[in-house]
């Protein structure tokens, strides 16, 4: 227990040395000012969030091969994990938009395609929520998360054609100069230890509550019990 | 590999001449689409000048909720359930299985279609040609494959009229998306039809594969 | 700006707060665990 403890704060430190390097390291962005630090962490969450999504669509095709047990409790906290992260990729994403281009929201390909990522993976943590406790959550979650990523760049690549039919608002893509670059892969290296700390915690507690049977279990959709072989 | 075949073609059978008997599903959802015409005229005011712009929007979205509630059926029933695992009981592959049924309700929104798409042009003035239809019947393929394999999962889970939109959406938007596109084009926008229906033949091999590999891991149990 | 501070506050607050009730609720699993054993 105490290990998880210590990786915590392990974790909070590094994200707090990250953040002195955001607020008082990084140059002032000359176009975009103050609110372009909003970027680091922005970016880096949704890297970290895509990381985790590529871990459940792995877990789950190792879930439907093999049946084994432990891929689905990885494959449940990294969903957990990854939406967690998505949340705050899209609330800092919108945050960072409206002072930038003025408006909250916008239908280009970036925005929408993490929109509908979140949906996905919400879908897949209340559907493990409501769903039989066992094997057959088990399987549906890992068809509903290998489809859910395969998803995402498709939908992608489908709002980038849209909008060579309909161009919309344009994100400039500058390159980063060498001192807001240092900045941002500290940023994303902390944010992703962060993240495999956060995962590594969220996998302890699904093989907690798979093996201690509780009314928290049915929280988390976890397996009721050893489930008699077939 | 016919022994596939004739199973998809029975259980398609099977269920296209249970929902002919009852009769409820089709009349149900052309009634739905029609209303829905009637809303979207007075909600968005339609006028002959803006008929062709909204017009492929509300196609799909009377589409998409039709869909919706077709798929939710198709595996809703109580018997269904029997008879689902009685049939794989049998050696049939649970694709075939999946495919007879994905047929049968793809077959059910065609004819949901076949309501909306003339009905549409007759309320809104929009240009009803073969461009239109084929669009439509090809994005049919795919969300139905789509449609069938998360009715399938949210069949035996609480909740599932919830839970059928918020799974199946997110995979039904890269087909809105070039539906819209072709649907647009069709009507007299500027832009590529081609290109749009591509990306839907596309996007249709692309899910009618995936589906058929899932249906193993749904249907089994 | 505003947008700026509030956009890390909420940040702080969404992985702070998932960091805090996890940790709580693995430390109430543990000891869950350990008193059936």
């Amino acid at each position: 227990m105490t290990r998880y403890t210590r990786l915590v704060v392990a974790a909070v430190l590094l994200m707090l040395v990250a953040g002195a390097l955001i607020f008082f390291y990084a140059p002032e962005d000359f176009l975009q000012k103050e609110p372009q630090r909003i970027f680091y962490l922005h970016v880096s969450a949704a890297i970290a969030a895509f990381a985790c999504f590529a871990v459940v669509l792995g877990a789950s095709i190792v879930y439907l091969r093999t049946e084994s047990l432990r891929a689905d409790r990885l494959a449940r906290a990294a969903a957990l994990v990854g939406v967690v992260l998505t949340t705050v990729t899209l609330v800092m994403g919108m945050l960072y938009a409206k002072p930038i281009w003025g408006m909250f929201w916008t239908w280009d390909a970036r925005l929408t395609s993490t929109l509908v990522l979140w949906i996905i993976y919400a879908g897949y943590l209340l559907l493990r929520r409501l769903a039989e406790p066992g094997r057959q959550a088990a399987r549906f979650a890992a068809v509903v998360g290998i489809f859910g990523f395969v998803d995402v760049p498709i939908v992608y690549f489908s709002v980038t054609w849209w909008r060579t039919q309909h161009p919309g608002p344009v994100i400039i893509n500058d390159a980063l100069p060498p001192q807001m670059l240092f900045v941002f892969l500290v940023t994303m290296a902390c944010t992703l230890f962060l993240a495999a700390v956060m995962v590594a915690m969220r996998y302890q507690i699904e093989t907690l509550t798979d093996e201690v049977p509780s009314p928290l279990a049915q929280l988390v959709g976890a397996h009721r019990e050893p489930e008699p072989a077939r | 590999m016919t022994r596939s075949i004739s199973v998809a073609y029975a259980v398609a059978r099977k269920d296209l001449t249970s929902e002919w008997r009852t009769r409820e599903l089709v009349p149900a959802l052309g009634q739905f689409v029609v209303l829905a015409l009637v809303i979207a005229n007075f909600g968005f005011q339609i006028d002959s000048r803006n008929a062709t712009v909204i017009a492929p929007g509300v196609l799909w979205l009377a589409l998409v909720f039709a869909g919706l509630v077709a798929f939710g059926r198709a595996f809703a029933a109580e018997r269904e359930q029997a008879s689902l695992e009685a049939m794989l009981l049998t050696p049939a592959s649970a694709a075939a299985i999946f495919a007879g049924k994905a047929i049968a309700a793809a077959l059910l929104l065609i004819a949901c279609e076949a309501v909306l798409l003339p009905a549409l042009a007759l309320m809104f003035g929009t240009p009803f040609n073969a461009e239109l239809v084929a669009a439509v019947l090809i994005a049919t393929v795919g969300m139905a494959a789509l449609g069938c394999l998360f009715a399938a999962i949210v069949a035996r889970v609480r909740s599932r009229e919830v839970l059928l939109p918020l799974l199946t959406l997110p995979l039904w938007i890269p087909f809105i998306v070039a539906g819209g596109q072709a649907v647009q084009v069709a009507m007299g926008a500027r832009g590529s039809y081609n290109q749009a229906v591509a990306l839907l033949i596309d996007f249709d091999i692309l899910f009618v594969v995936l589906t058929s590999l899932a249906a193993r891991f749904v249907l089994d149990d | 700006m505003i947008y700026l501070v509030v956009a890390y506050v909420v940040a702080v607050l969404i992985l702070g707060g998932f960091l805090w009730l996890s940790l709580g609720t693995l430390r109430e699993l543990s000891a869950r665990a350990s008193a059936k054993k």
